[in-house]
């Protein structure tokens, strides 16, 4: 055999992938695929795919993408973190080895935050946002795509590294000097940074796409503070990614030069700071905790109202506090690094910024709390969500207070106790509200709502397997185990604790299981919403049909109020969202397109030249950007028009035409 | 990425300006005002990564020239790349631009304050 083939094999295959496990796993996923590509090619599919979803720039169909996206993430990160609890069940296991366990949390943390977070809020924003406001897309529809595609090909860039070349194993925030090159040689660390720079460029575009729809294009009288909270919490954190994530790009930028052309910025040797890595990371890293949290308070938001049949008590109470938590959480990330020295006065500085952030929070919780109080609640699926999530994130944000207290902090960094506090927050805010929203806003997207009692059984497990992993680790954490040990010695009183918290996250995983048997049963007998407003809800989304037409409405509703569907319910209008034949407008819709996927395909072979040093590849990668850059920009025809007979005709199946 | 700028399709008959964000590329005329830009640009970068790579300046002057460097940079990106001073739609361009500012010198203000304990202990 020739010696630069086995030099190819050898790093394509190092000895890190060819643990059996994945070897395994790999066996399947190829079966799999060739599974699925064997059923498109039966039924004839290719073509139907293509044209309906691969080059869709319809914002319902992708806000659906990025769902299934994320649950398949959670599903991997799930995995991952069964796998962390798995090691850990008892004192000194060997269920993996110490560079596997530091890849698997690796992977845990950063598919949970980037690949299986941000992309559940961005569909649901997708799903929802522009209903809510009464618009016919977002303002930049190909745009949109294009950040979709390049979440997709960054998530498949980074979940391909461990059977491929070797996955990153330096934790989640990849500090140096630790993630550079002297001491982590492979080509994993190189996904990471690739990967996350390429969804990075997509979640900035999403950012300034919402930030110009929801402020151009509202419906006539819709004022701001007539948005539904979700809008605004949509708002808020697309002005947090907007300022958050070039932090980030720079970051993993210079990281990137480091590694691959020798610079020395964050290196031991040639006076590089590696400190400076962590600065720039928590400027970035401590808005990105809100980017996650905002979406799930805007739920809520628009939950408990629903379901408490109340309007939201003190609207402009929950507004002002949003923005206050925008404008604290920019002035709070050194508290990820008090340890690092940089003196008392900094140090109290951003303790104290960091705890007044529970001041507008716990306004906010007060107003759930208030909405509800005399409400008449139904315990729906989604209201169990944020009935479990008040009490979860009280836990949490009350452990964040704790943290925040720099002496305190030196004996609690780099614990449990952090552990702790973070997927108290983070599982039990953004996850719970994320789950909320998708029960919520399911009928919207599919025309069918998903079983209500599998839905409660998927609740229980969930939220009881939460308690139990992670109440414990707050103990272990004030037992001194510190975070990211790959295994643990006898006799220091940890075994119990670490036992209850993984029987917890198995009870998790059942109830994740549910969850997934729940939406294949509901798929296979559908309670179908042929109403279009099965919550009895407030917001304009519940006047459309579900799902939506492609053009969301034929007639832009006005809005005087708040709560406008409710409001026309109550005053008995809602025939005001009906058509008249004379009414009918052609509307333009823009067409579909297949720049944002090539875009994203040539992104990925590029990120694959650079994760090898392969500079050809790369250049080729790079030309590919430009040319889809180019075909998208000196494309003329991008838009077609909806004749009104068409869409007088979709509006008459609806059943939405006045007589 | 410039989108096209399309017909609004929200509002029939009315069309909504976004000049910061879909601005009118359609002239004809060779874009040199850009081009100028991007390289100006490209030589602003290539000074301040001299003057650090070859340690030219002594530390406090080199800090101050880099700063003013880096505000000569986001001035030609913000007034060549940015659309800032075309006319319409300032409405939202005031405190937008306002809280970017804001934002930006803080995180470069509160970094050279977090990190100057390295002059302190090392």
């Amino acid at each position: 055999m020739r010696p630069w083939f086995i030099h190819l094999i050898k790093l394509l295959f190092p000895p890190q992938v060819l643990l059996p496990d994945i070897v395994g796993i790999d066996i399947g996923l190829t079966l799999s695929a060739l599974a699925i590509a064997l059923y498109l090619t039966k039924a004839r599919r290719w073509g139907w795919l293509w044209r309906e979803w691969l080059t869709t720039v319809d914002h319902k169909r992708i806000g659906i993408m990025y769902i299934i996206a994320a649950l398949i993430m959670l599903f991997r990160g799930g995995v991952d973190a069964l796998m962390i609890r798995s090691q850990l069940i008892v004192p000194e296991a060997h269920f993996m080895g110490a560079q596997q366990y530091d890849e698997v949390f690796t992977t845990h943390g950063t598919v949970m935050i980037f690949f299986m977070a941000m992309p559940f809020f961005f569909g649901l924003f997708n799903v929802a946002v522009p209903l809510m406001i009464g618009a016919r897309d977002v303002a930049f529809p190909r745009l949109n795509a294009i950040s979709f595609w390049l979440f997709a090909f960054g998530a498949a860039l980074f979940n391909i590294s461990f059977s491929i070349g070797g996955s990153p194993s330096a934790g989640w925030f990849s500090y140096p000097p630790y993630s550079e090159l002297q001491f982590n040689p492979g080509v994993g660390e190189n996904y990471y940074l690739l990967a996350l720079q390429v969804s990075g460029i997509g979640s900035i575009a999403t950012g300034i796409n919402f930030l110009v729809t929801i402020l151009k294009l509202r419906a006539p009288g819709m004022t701001l503070m007539k948005m539904p909270l979700f809008v605004w919490s949509a708002l808020v954190t697309s002005t947090l990614i907007l300022f958050a994530f070039p932090p980030l790009t720079v970051a993993l930028g210079l990281t990137m030069l480091d590694r691959l052309f020798g610079a020395s910025f964050f290196t031991l040797a040639h006076e590089g700071m590696p400190m400076m890595y962590a600065n720039l990371f928590w400027i970035f890293g401590h808005p990105e905790v809100y980017i996650l949290i905002m979406p799930a308070f805007g739920i809520f938001s628009e939950v408990v109202p629903t379901f408490s049949r109340k309007p939201l008590f003190g609207y402009e109470a929950m507004v002002i506090s949003l923005l206050a938590i925008t404008f604290l959480s920019y002035g709070v990330w050194v508290h990820h690094f008090f340890e690092m020295g940089a003196g008392p006065g900094v140090n109290v500085f951003f303790g104290l910024s960091t705890m007044l952030i529970a001041i507008p929070t716990g306004v906010k919780m007060f107003n759930w709390l208030f909405t509800m109080w005399g409400g008449r609640i139904r315990l729906s699926v989604p209201m169990l969500w944020q009935l479990g999530f008040i009490p979860t994130f009280v836990v949490g944000g009350a452990s964040g207070v704790m943290l925040a207290a720099v002496a305190a902090d030196y004996q609690y960094h780099n614990s449990y106790f952090v552990i702790a506090h973070f997927h108290n927050v983070i599982v039990g805010g953004t996850v719970f509200g994320l789950l909320s929203g998708m029960y919520y806003w399911w009928p919207k997207m599919f025309g069918w709502k998903l079983n209500e009692r599998q839905g409660r059984w998927a609740f229980a497990f969930f939220f009881t397997g939460f308690w139990l992993t992670f109440m414990p680790q707050y103990f272990l954490g004030l037992e001194g185990m510190t975070r990211r040990m790959a295994s643990y010695p006898p006799g220091l009183g940890w075994g119990g604790l670490n036992a209850m918290s993984t029987i917890g996250a198995f009870i998790m995983g059942v109830g994740f299981a549910i969850l997934v048997y729940n939406i294949a049963w509901s798929r296979m007998h559908p309670e179908w919403d042929t109403t279009g407003d099965p919550w009895d809800g407030r917001t304009l989304e519940w006047s459309l049909p579900s799902p939506a037409p492609a053009y969301n409405f034929a007639r832009i509703p006005e809005v005087h109020e708040r709560d406008a569907w409710w409001a026309m319910k109550q005053r008995g209008e809602t025939d005001a969202v009906k058509l008249s034949p004379d009414q009918v407008e052609p509307i333009h819709v823009p067409k579909n397109t297949p720049m944002p996927i090539c875009l994203a395909v040539s992104f990925f072979v590029g990120s694959i030249g650079m994760v090898f040093a392969w500079h050809w590849m790369a250049i080729l990668g790079g030309l590919g950007v430009v040319a889809a850059l180019a075909y998208g920009s000196l494309e003329d025809d991008t838009d077609r028009e909806l004749d009104p007979t068409t869409v007088l005709n979709t509006e008459k199946r609806l059943g939405r035409v006045h007589p | 990425m410039q989108e096209k700028k399309h017909e609004d399709p929200t509002l029939p008959g009315e069309s909504v300006e976004i000049p910061l964000l879909a601005p009118h590329l359609s002239t004809p005329h060779f874009p040199a005002r850009q081009i100028a830009g991007y390289v100006a640009s490209l030589i602003l970068t290539g000074i301040a990564f001299f003057l650090v790579a070859r340690h030219a300046l002594p530390l406090s002057w080199l800090l101050a020239v880099v700063l003013i460097l880096a505000f000569l940079q986001a001035a030609i990106q913000l007034g060549v790349f940015m659309h800032l001073r075309e006319g319409r739609g300032t409405t939202w361009h005031l405190p937008i631009i306002g809280l970017g500012l804001f934002v930006g010198l803080g995180i470069v203000g509160f970094s050279i304050w977090i990190m100057l304990f390295k002059s302190g202990v090392s």
